[in-house]
């Protein structure tokens, strides 16, 4: 099993790495990168927890290849922030209450950035398709939704 | 009462750190050369163990260690019952159990090292069914015992048989619930890191209740307790759920840590999750209920099996929660209630949200609509004719006479906000199409915190610095739902300070106050007094302090807005940093332990009498759902959840505990089943177990219901468990209207909704 | 445990290739499917040595319009098919099941090609592809063949896709103007829901209002997706004004028995198929009544 080195963007920054054929996005993530917001709940794209955005695409970074995405350009949770100024959907979770364990909220986040990008307005049940691909099992994600309301408006 | 930061709805505390993902869980935790490690789990439901064989899997490449049973100082644990293997050493009781654990440099190497463990088994019959297990000469789950009990809890009150006799309609029904898994979305999740900072070894973790833990990892080790010290990582929800099954991989790890001398981080795939973690328990439940033609509850004989699979777990308590709250919150003069669990080898069942209340609220609430039929009443008259009110006598023969019982009142409110009463008529009209719709309701009462189960008590640490700010740390733990908000909101509501002094400390076994457990709804009521007790500690040495200094009366001070005010004249006398400073100056010591005692209660075993628990709380669920009678799909189109929760330290917190509660009732209703088949579990991850997603949501009306209550802090009881344990019961209501059929086994899935009955496609393994 | 070497191309003759080349080849796409199979260690993964990413050739993301088909490339994403206007205004009742499929984040990476190669009996897409008479061609290195959808399906999982091929183009035949489509889905919850049960409708009703040829595919109904023609013969000829529904839901069930035979989900299954087809013939006779 040999290595290929890949070349993509991430948060903005040029990365090369070599990645072995059965790493995933999510794997280079946490365990090369170190970028450890992104989490994982099932590993089968079911849960959302390790949803990322790629190339303006919300997608589950456990169902990525590495090896697939050279020349593409990633954007974690931690990208979100810029110049340590909150996104207005980070600060919107924080003032609806979006938030309980936070385990499934870098993913929702994604979820909801990826909607805004190629829809500022959205409506609920648009919201809600974002957000379909992402559990929470603590909030009901009625707040969640509330919080994305705020900024669509 | 005007408050300045309790009874808002501040922003939580742990926002921040969790919308950037700086957060760290457990699973984001690297520490220098650590290792892997992975468990062998069993291949069989019940086999005895011939042999292991770990040779091979020793000289595979990058494998440090591998240990098994034998390894093991002590390798039965438990809260209630020590009979948990850590790993399994004749026998695996159920698919499960673990074997063996490697460590390893990757978590590669450890899952190739587990390819390479033979172990040789010889497949044993297992029993899979409580109600054989009961059997006389079934054979033993665990062949030390006598028999397969693991408890029985007994309720006597009045005479069951006078009652019936008296009684002009009788029904007698039997109700099932499935076994439901917690699905909290992080997997269970660890590091081990050995001799850091004078333990023996430290266990960073996604830990619900870090010192159940550390009396695990201690007795297993056989150490005293201050050589193992639990830290608590940010949480990935638990529900119940982080407990006995973190407590056998904080071992497990510890284990391995000691044994290579280097830290061993432990991280579960959902399906071992799945596979390996404890369940809200399934219950067979037989009612027999007698009331008068008006409608007045005569008696109620009541009889529960719980499948308490491989361990007894919690399930002495769980049953015991259900002896208490099993005929609902309904004046009965005559009660019998036995509730049962039994071991099998299915896995094992232990503490879910709701604790034994959802299976048998399911039941009774059930039971009262199909009363209420019979009876030709509406269920809201039925249940406004034999409800609690205050000084009531509940089954246990307590007299609710010290605190508001405000059942009346929720139900009220909730069927005002769901206009259920024209709702109720016009859906029972004949409806054409095949979509229904149905409008269904279920009321609860439920005891706080632990009642008699266990000494109930709580402490938290308030420790002001040198410069004003403020340290917390209570021994319980954050499980997502706001805890450190909640505390936090109560020191400073008690000091009169702005929230942003206020620093609150993840739970440390060696620093925190042992204080039971995050379980049981007990919380905000029982931490919260201790942080309050505290932090009036503090006020009360601070007070003495500017009274001196200021020659004012200790008691015409008043702290609020960061100042402290002489009361009657609303002056401002010193600021509390400038307080402090004096403080500092004097060298008085501004770190204060508070501590809470619950009221006193009592329990007779032998008749289920006495004071279960020093107080309740009441709520009022109403569903409303359209029913595809052709197809079996439901959809859930509302839910109104009232429930009075004394007082609502921070609103927008609680009704987060609402919306969420009332999805997980709503999946517990519909959907979700762990699916079984002798032992086996056929439905391992995500994509087989579903719980709700956003798309399932119905419209959720909040209704908060506030009557302080004398024991709380400003009043405050409990909210985490009641919003998960109506809905359910209030969804079945609802559909049995819809569609004229009554079903008593959760879920409702399309082929129960169909056909009345469920399918299963057989088969054993996946 | 799986062990393979990864080889990704930008360029479908380097593709072809690399099919020629090497043996035991397992072609990537959108991976929503094979990744979990990955994943879970699936015993329906083949063996195999290579893992060829196609992910990133653009040649086979093109949607066109040619000569009275439609063609789509195998790697044009649920997404796209629902925003695509081409399959909007030509195809809605294939827009219809690229929505119901997986959630956003699953739409946006599973693709058309991927879920026709994997052959699931649950593929949201297949029903209503057969039922639009989708065509695939097939390349090699020695050259292209075209074959209707269905015949290319030979099992459950399975394909006539030869190892050194790859599916290059999804062609659709436009439909008259007088056609009518409509798709049918029954799922455990409201999203990330494998269809339990699904059914495509594609039928032409001419101006007296009679039923031409009807097209009946449903979804997790058969081993895999194939067409219902008894069903479909037994619509035909009919008016929309003189059908009997209750009637025409019994030969489908019976028809989806006499296929499928009894299994254990087949007390649920044959009332239920019988109402998805009286339901998507309901839509339609009301739409036809409307456009009168």
């Amino acid at each position: 099993m040999s290595k290929v080195t890949v070349t993509f963007i991430v948060n903005g920054k040029e990365v090369t790495l070599k990645v072995g054929p059965k790493e995933r996005l999510i794997d280079t993530l946490r365990e090369q990168l170190k970028l450890t917001g992104t989490k994982e709940g099932c590993g089968i794209g079911e849960c959302g927890a390790c949803t990322v955005i790629l190339d303006g695409k919300a997608v589950s970074s456990c169902l990525i290849l590495t090896g697939q995405i050279g020349g593409s350009e990633v954007l974690t949770i931690e990208g979100l922030e810029v110049d340590g100024k909150l996104d207005s959907l980070q600060k919107a979770f924080i003032d609806c209450h979006a938030i309980q364990c936070g385990f499934c909220t870098p993913g929702m986040l994604m979820s909801a950035k990826a909607l805004l990008i190629h829809n500022p307005h959205p409506n609920r049940e648009e919201i809600k398709t974002a957000l379909e691909g992402n559990l929470c099992r603590c909030t009901g994600y009625e707040q969640i939704i509330e919080a994305i309301e705020s900024v669509a408006k | 009462m005007v408050y300045s930061k309790v009874n808002k709805p501040i922003i939580r505390v742990d926002a921040y750190e969790k919308v950037i993902g700086k957060a760290k869980f457990a699973a984001d935790l690297y520490f220098p050369n650590m290792l892997y490690g992975k468990v062998l789990r069993s291949k069989y439901p019940y086999a005895r163990i011939v042999k292991i064989d770990i040779e091979k899997a020793l000289t595979c490449p990058g494998v440090e260690a591998v240990i098994t049973a034998d390894d093991i100082p002590n390798n039965e644990f438990g809260v209630i019952v020590q009979n948990q293997q850590v790993l399994a050493r004749q026998q695996v009781l159920y698919i499960g159990d673990g074997i063996a654990v490697v460590a390893a440099e990757t978590k590669e190497a450890a899952a190739k090292a587990l390819g390479l463990i033979k172990v040789e088994y010889e497949e044993l019959p297992g029993i899979f069914d409580p109600e054989e297990a009961a059997k006389k000469g079934a054979p033993l789950v665990h062949s030390e015992l006598e028999n397969n009990q693991v408890v029985h809890h007994r309720l006597r009150k009045g005479d069951t048989e006078r009652g019936f006799a008296q009684a002009e309609v009788i029904l007698e029904r039997e109700y099932t619930t499935q076994f439901v898994e917690h699905a909290y979305i992080e997997p269970e999740s660890l590091v081990a890191v050995p001799y850091e900072h004078n333990t023996l070894v430290t266990i960073y973790g996604s830990i619900q209740n870090p010192f159940s833990c550390r009396n695990a990892v201690a007795s297993v080790l056989k150490v005293p307790l201050n050589k193992v010290r639990i830290i608590q990582n940010h949480m990935g929800g638990s529900f119940g759920g982080k407990d006995e099954v973190m407590s056998s991989m904080a071992a497990r790890a510890a284990l391995l840590a000691l044994k290579t001398n280097r830290p061993v981080k432990m991280v579960n795939t959902r399906d071992e999750s799945i596979l390996e973690s404890y369940k809200r328990h399934p219950y067979k439940m037989k009612y027999k209920v007698g009331a008068t033609k008006e409608g007045k509850l005569a008696a109620m004989e009541i009889k529960c099996l719980a499948d308490s699979g491989a361990y007894a777990c919690q399930t002495p308590f769980v049953t015991w929660r259900s002896v208490v709250q099993a005929t609902g919150p309904y004046e009965l003069p005559n009660v019998k209630t036995d509730t049962y669990g039994y071991y099998t080898n299915n896995v094992y069942t232990g503490a879910m949200r709701g604790y034994g209340s959802p299976q048998i609220i399911f039941a009774q609430e059930s039971l009262m609509d199909e009363l209420a039929e019979e009876l030709k009443m509406t269920p809201m008259e039925l249940r406004l004719k034999n409800i609690y009110h205050n000084n009531s006598i509940t089954a246990s023969g307590q007299k609710l006479d010290n605190h508001q019982v405000s059942l009346e009142e929720v139900i009220n409110k909730a069927v005002e906000a769901s206009n259920y009463k024209d709702k109720y008529r016009e859906y029972s009209k004949p409806q054409s199409g095949d979509k229904k719709r149905g409008i269904g309701m279920a009321i609860s009462f439920r005891g706080c915190s632990l009642g008699a189960e266990a000494t109930d008590a709580a402490g938290a640490i308030v420790a002001i610095q040198r410069d004003g700010s403020i340290l917390i740390s209570c021994g319980l733990a954050e499980n997502g739902e706001g805890l450190k908000t909640v505390f936090t909101q109560i020191a400073a509501e008690e000091l009169g300070v702005d929230i942003r002094r206020i620093n609150y400390m993840e739970v440390d076994t060696s620093v925190s106050p042992e204080s039971g457990a995050t379980v049981a709804s007990r919380s905000t009521i029982l931490g919260g007094n201790a942080v309050k007790n505290a932090a009036h500690q503090l006020k009360e040495t601070l007070a003495e302090i500017v009274a001196a200094e200021f020659k004012i009366k200790t008691n015409n001070l008043d702290f609020k807005n960061e100042n402290i005010y002489e009361k009657n004249k609303n002056q401002k006398i010193i600021s509390f940093d400038e307080a402090i400073t004096l403080a500092n100056q004097q060298g008085i010591f501004l770190s204060v332990y508070g501590w809470y005692k619950a009221p006193d209660i009592s329990w007779d075993e032998e008749n289920g009498q006495g004071r279960p628990y020093f107080t309740y709380v009441y709520g009022c669920q109403i569903a409303e759902v359209e029913v595809d009678t052709a197809t079996g799909q439901i959809e859930v189109l509302k839910m109104t959840a009232a429930h009075d929760v004394g007082r609502a330290i921070n609103p927008a917190c609680l009704k987060g505990q609402i919306y969420g509660g009332v999805m997980m009732g709503l999946g517990y209703g519909i959907m979700e089943e762990v699916e079984t088949a002798n032992g086996y579990i056929k439905n391992t991850n995500f994509d087989e177990y579903l719980i709700p997603t956003v798309k399932d949501m119905p419209e959720i009306i909040p209704v908060i219901v506030e009557n302080p209550d004398p024991h709380g802090p400003y009043g405050a009881k409990s909210i985490g468990e009641p919003t998960l344990e109506l809905g359910a019961p209030a969804i079945a209501n609802a559909v049995a209207q819809a569609t004229g059929k009554r079903i008593r086994h959760l879920p409702l899935n399309l082929e129960r909704v169909l056909l009345g009955h469920s399918l299963s496609k057989g088969g054993t393994k996946k | 445990m799986i062990s393979y070497e990864f080889l990704t191309t930008q360029k479908i003759e380097e593709a072809l290739n690399y099919l020629d080349k090497f043996s035991k080849v397992h072609i990537l796409a959108g991976g929503t499917d094979l990744l979990v199979n990955l994943y879970k260690e699936s015993p329906r993964l083949p063996d195999f040595d290579y893992l060829l990413d196609i992910s990133n050739i653009p040649e086979l993301k093109i949607i066109n319009s040619i000569n009275k088909f439609i063609e789509i490339g195998p790697l044009v994403t649920h997404s796209r098919l629902i925003n695509e206007p081409l399959i909007k205004n030509n195809f809605p009742v294939l827009m219809e099941a690229a929505y119901t499929i997986g959630s956003t984040q699953i739409r946006n990476r599973g693709t058309i090609g991927g879920n026709i190669v994997n052959a699931s009996p649950a593929a949201d897409l297949l029903p209503p592809l057969i039922a639009l008479r989708a065509e695939v061609e097939l390349t090699s290195r020695k050259g292209k063949r075209v074959l209707p959808l269905e015949e290319f399906l030979a099992g459950p999982y399975k394909t006539k896709l030869q190892a050194n091929e790859l599916l290059t183009k999804i062609k659709i035949p436009l439909l008259s103007d007088n056609y009518y489509t409509d798709f049918q889905k029954i799922g455990r919850r409201k999203a990330l829901s494998i269809a339990r049960l699904s059914l495509a409708l594609v039928t032409k009703i001419d101006e007296e209002g009679i039923f031409q040829d009807t097209r009946v595919v449903p979804g997790s109904a058969t081993p895999y997706p194939q067409s219902l023609p008894v069903t479909e013969e037994a619509i035909n000829g009919i008016s929309i004004f003189q059908i009997n529904l209750e009637e025409i839901g019994k030969i489908t069930s019976n028809e989806m028995v006499s296929i499928t035979g009894e299994r254990w989900s087949t007390p649920y299954k044959k009332p239920t198929i019988a109402v998805l087809i009286k339901r998507a013939l309901e839509r339609i006779i009301k739409e036809a009544k409307t456009n009168e």
